[in-house]
């Protein structure tokens, strides 16, 4: 921890090391200004309008901010109000440089944020300035982290449980960290990179519970989400995404190589939680190897699906799978947004989710079962569509071991090279989708996109700690654009398309009649809520790779983004986007208001 | 730390006296250049999301086709040019931009010089080219100590040791 003396930032030397950390005392801030965040206000945190407390703004994972004093009348006089230039760019590992993809947690006017590497900021956005107050630098070991980190040195950001601030590291340890000191009260591993198993999700606080996933399907592990209780620092449970042997779901693993022990199943996009229900939904990735679905026969459980979790037993209550058996990398990682709404026979208890695969899912959250399914993106190839009762693809046919889906666009053994649509980066890839209850209308950051992918047959020989096992890779022959698509939840039908020339790397916030969102290009735009007609747009000069956010502080609105393209794309995906071969890594905070 | 400092001050110290690697100066050329970006540190390359580098492990190519690799890239492919000028003033495989077209490579984020590129080459030679599976002191030769990189490979050719930070559910 680094802790900085008001606009003069002033570092006091540091005398108290934590290990990995250096101290340093300033009493220029008193702790009073903090208020212990209990479970009671994560329950109620839309009650705290001006307030953004979870990682999704809610358990809900809406994204909508009703703070409404920038509306559509005034968003184009809309400014940069102030800056903050951040750190963890340098690379490491496989990756050059690092990036920003964090949702900015802001409490009582005090702002938390995080850099690729783990580095926690705090920052004083009061009197219309942003004043740094600390900074916890983990020590995140580069090299050893970043060379199992598939798609990028990224950390999403940070959740608050009592007087702490809880992050994750690449490296895979979950830190407590004084919300008013900036030092370390305690730290745990949760993940092991040997293992080839890094984090790059934002903790989610359910009770007194910090809720971890992992990432690492691209190196054989076999995922998991874990539940650390932060009051004795011990973990509750861990659920793994892949059955043990006997247990159910085991079945679907029908190969005689073992593969579910490297089956892949990850879970790096922070979930939702339903109290009513006491249910955890996680959304849980592709299985491995990503590209040979010849080597791991059946359905591949938990992978590509839908889980619905006991939260305080981790036990399994219901599934949903949208590709059995992937031979594409269609990740089902995506947050499932907890909706309810009145359906033509009745009020309904949804949760939406915007998979990989190119088609939007409403499942009923109490049973598990299928509602309504539709291609939020312009280009399907890999099926004709999904069965209008099971929303399983039409081509899905339990009785094969191995899935084809369609044919001739399906990369396989016999088919070596196969060009998909959408491509492996997926119509929506981990980018969070916002839903503004008032419109009944749900906003879906899209990437437009097909790709090409080669088959290499795995064989057990390839599995090594540390390395890649992905049975083939992708290349990017196809430009790819991206937009945001908006939803009716009434209907299930789209209700409008925004064309951007970028994929939607950033992710979206709405707010009563506003959509926000960003371009890998440097714009960050706002849209009408409704007709998602352009409103105003500012070039930030970086890429934008990170959600849009609102608070209130001293009575006044403001927006607030992370800059700084990091993440897959610019490594492997930015041939499909050679015009953003220019952007220059970065890590600015941009704060907006009127 | 005092050792490091120490051994600034007075050069002449053991501690400076043992014989350089003389491919030391293409390791760091290999990291600046980030060929392990592809490649891995090993060089194995291998598949992923970056498709598929080959290994140079396995690699057949001799030292001058290593350095017409490195300056000219691999048309079709992936792998970048890292020669100024490459396909413009000076011609590669016999083409200029023109020439290569849809198969033009990357251009790659850093330029070599010349020297460069032999002391990359050299040191692919002496020590990656041939070489069987990465080993815990080639590891630690390539990283150094700091980073737990090269645990993995210590745990395999070794007993496991009671190492305190593993990750363990609690």
């Amino acid at each position: 921890m680094t802790r900085f003396k008001g606009r003069s930032a002033i570092v006091r030397a540091g005398m108290l090391a934590v290990g990995f950390a250096t101290a340093a005392y300033m009493a220029d801030r008193s702790p009073a200004y903090a208020d212990d965040v209990t479970p009671e206000r994560l329950l109620n945190a839309d009650k705290e309008a001006g307030n953004w407390l979870h990682h999704h703004k809610n358990f809900s994972a809406t994204r909508f901010s009703s703070l409404n004093e920038i509306n559509g009348g005034n968003v184009k006089n809309l400014k940069v109000a102030w800056t903050m230039h951040l750190g963890g760019v340098e690379g490491g590992g496989i990756w050059s440089h690092g990036g920003l993809e964090g949702t900015p947690i802001v409490e009582n006017g005090f702002m938390y944020v995080t850099d690729g590497w783990g580095s926690v900021y705090k920052i004083d956005t009061h009197g219309g300035h942003g004043d740094l107050l600390w900074k916890m630098d983990p020590k995140t070991d580069h090299d050893w982290a970043g060379a199992v980190a598939c798609c990028g040195v990224d950390n999403r950001g940070v959740a608050l449980w009592g007087n702490l601030v809880i992050s994750h590291t690449l490296d895979g340890r979950l830190i407590a960290t004084n919300k008013d000191t900036g030092q370390v009260a305690w730290q745990r591993t949760v993940a092991d990179p040997n293992k080839g198993e890094v984090i790059t999700g934002a903790p989610l606080i359910v009770k007194d519970m910090a809720i971890t996933g992992v990432a690492g399907a691209e190196y054989g592990i076999r995922g998991w989400i874990a539940a650390t209780d932060l009051k004795t620092q011990k973990e509750v449970w861990r659920t793994f995404t892949i059955p043990g042997k006997d247990e159910a779901g085991s079945e679907t693993w029908k190969d005689d190589k073992n593969a579910a022990a490297s089956g892949g199943g990850s879970t790096w996009v922070t979930g939702t939680y339903d109290p009513t229900t006491n249910t955890l939904l996680w959304g849980v990735g592709n299985p491995g190897p990503d590209w040979d679905n010849a080597y791991r026969p059946g359905d591949n459980l938990y992978t590509d699906s839908s889980l619905a979790l006991d939260a305080d037993t981790g036990k399994i209550k219901w599934h949903y799978q949208h590709t059995p058996n992937d031979p594409y990398d269609y990740d089902s990682v995506a947050e499932n947004v907890m909706v309810d709404v009145q359906g033509t026979n009745g009020p309904q208890k949804l949760a939406l989710e915007a998979d990989r695969n190119g088609f939007a899912y409403a499942i009923d959250r109490t049973t598990g079962r299928f509602v309504w399914g539709l291609p939020f993106v312009k280009k399907v190839t890999w099926t004709k569509g999904i069965d209008p009762e099971s929303g399983k693809p039409l081509e899905y046919d339990s009785k094969k071991q191995v899935q084809t889906y369609n044919t001739e666009v399906t990369p396989s053994r016999e088919h070596k090279v196969a060009d998909i649509c959408p491509g492996n980066m997926g119509g929506k890839n981990w980018p969070p989708t916002a839903y503004n209850p008032e419109l009944k209308l749900w906003y879906i950051p899209v990437i437009e996109s097909c790709n090409r992918v080669t088959v290499e047959e795995a064989t057990q020989d390839k599995i090594k700690p540390r390395e890649f096992f992905t049975g083939g890779g992708p290349s990017q022959p196809f430009k790819i654009t991206g937009s945001v698509t908006a939803i009716d939840v009434t209907t299930g039908k789209i209700a409008g398309k925004a064309e951007l020339p970028f994929p939607n790397l950033g992710g979206i916030l709405a707010t009563p009649d506003l959509v926000f969102s960003g371009q890998p290009s440097g714009e960050v735009i706002a849209f009408d809520g409704k007709s998602l007609q352009k409103l105003w747009e500012f070039n930030t000069g970086g890429g934008v790779n990170a959600p849009p956010m609102s608070f209130s502080v001293d009575g006044k609105q403001y927006i607030a983004i992370l800059v700084g393209l990091g993440g897959a794309w610019d490594k492997w995906f930015i041939d499909s986007t050679p015009e953003l071969k220019k952007m220059q890594p970065g890590s600015t905070l941009y704060v907006f208001s009127l | 730390m005092v050792g490091a400092i120490a051994a600034l001050l007075y050069p002449g110290t053991a501690y400076c006296q043992s014989t350089p690697d003389p491919t030391d100066p293409g390791k760091g050329v290999f990291k600046r250049a980030n060929c392990m970006g592809c490649h891995k540190w090993h060089g194995h390359g291998g598949g992923g999301y970056g498709g598929d580098a080959l290994s140079l492990r396995k690699t057949e190519l001799t030292r001058e086709q290593i350095i017409e690799t490195v300056r000219c890239g691999r048309p079709g492919t992936g792998m970048p040019f890292f020669e100024r000028g490459a396909y413009d003033s000076i011609k590669c495989y016999d083409m200029n931009r023109q020439d290569a077209g849809g198969t033009m490579p990357p251009e790659a984020n850093v330029f070599l010089r010349t020297k460069d590129v032999e002391e990359v080459a050299d040191y692919v030679i002496m020590h990656i080219k041939g070489k069987a599976e990465p080993s815990f002191a080639e590891c630690i030769s390539f990283f150094s100590e700091t980073s737990r990189v090269c645990d993995v490979y210590k745990k395999a050719e070794q007993p496991p040791s009671s190492a305190p930070d593993t990750a363990k559910p609690q």
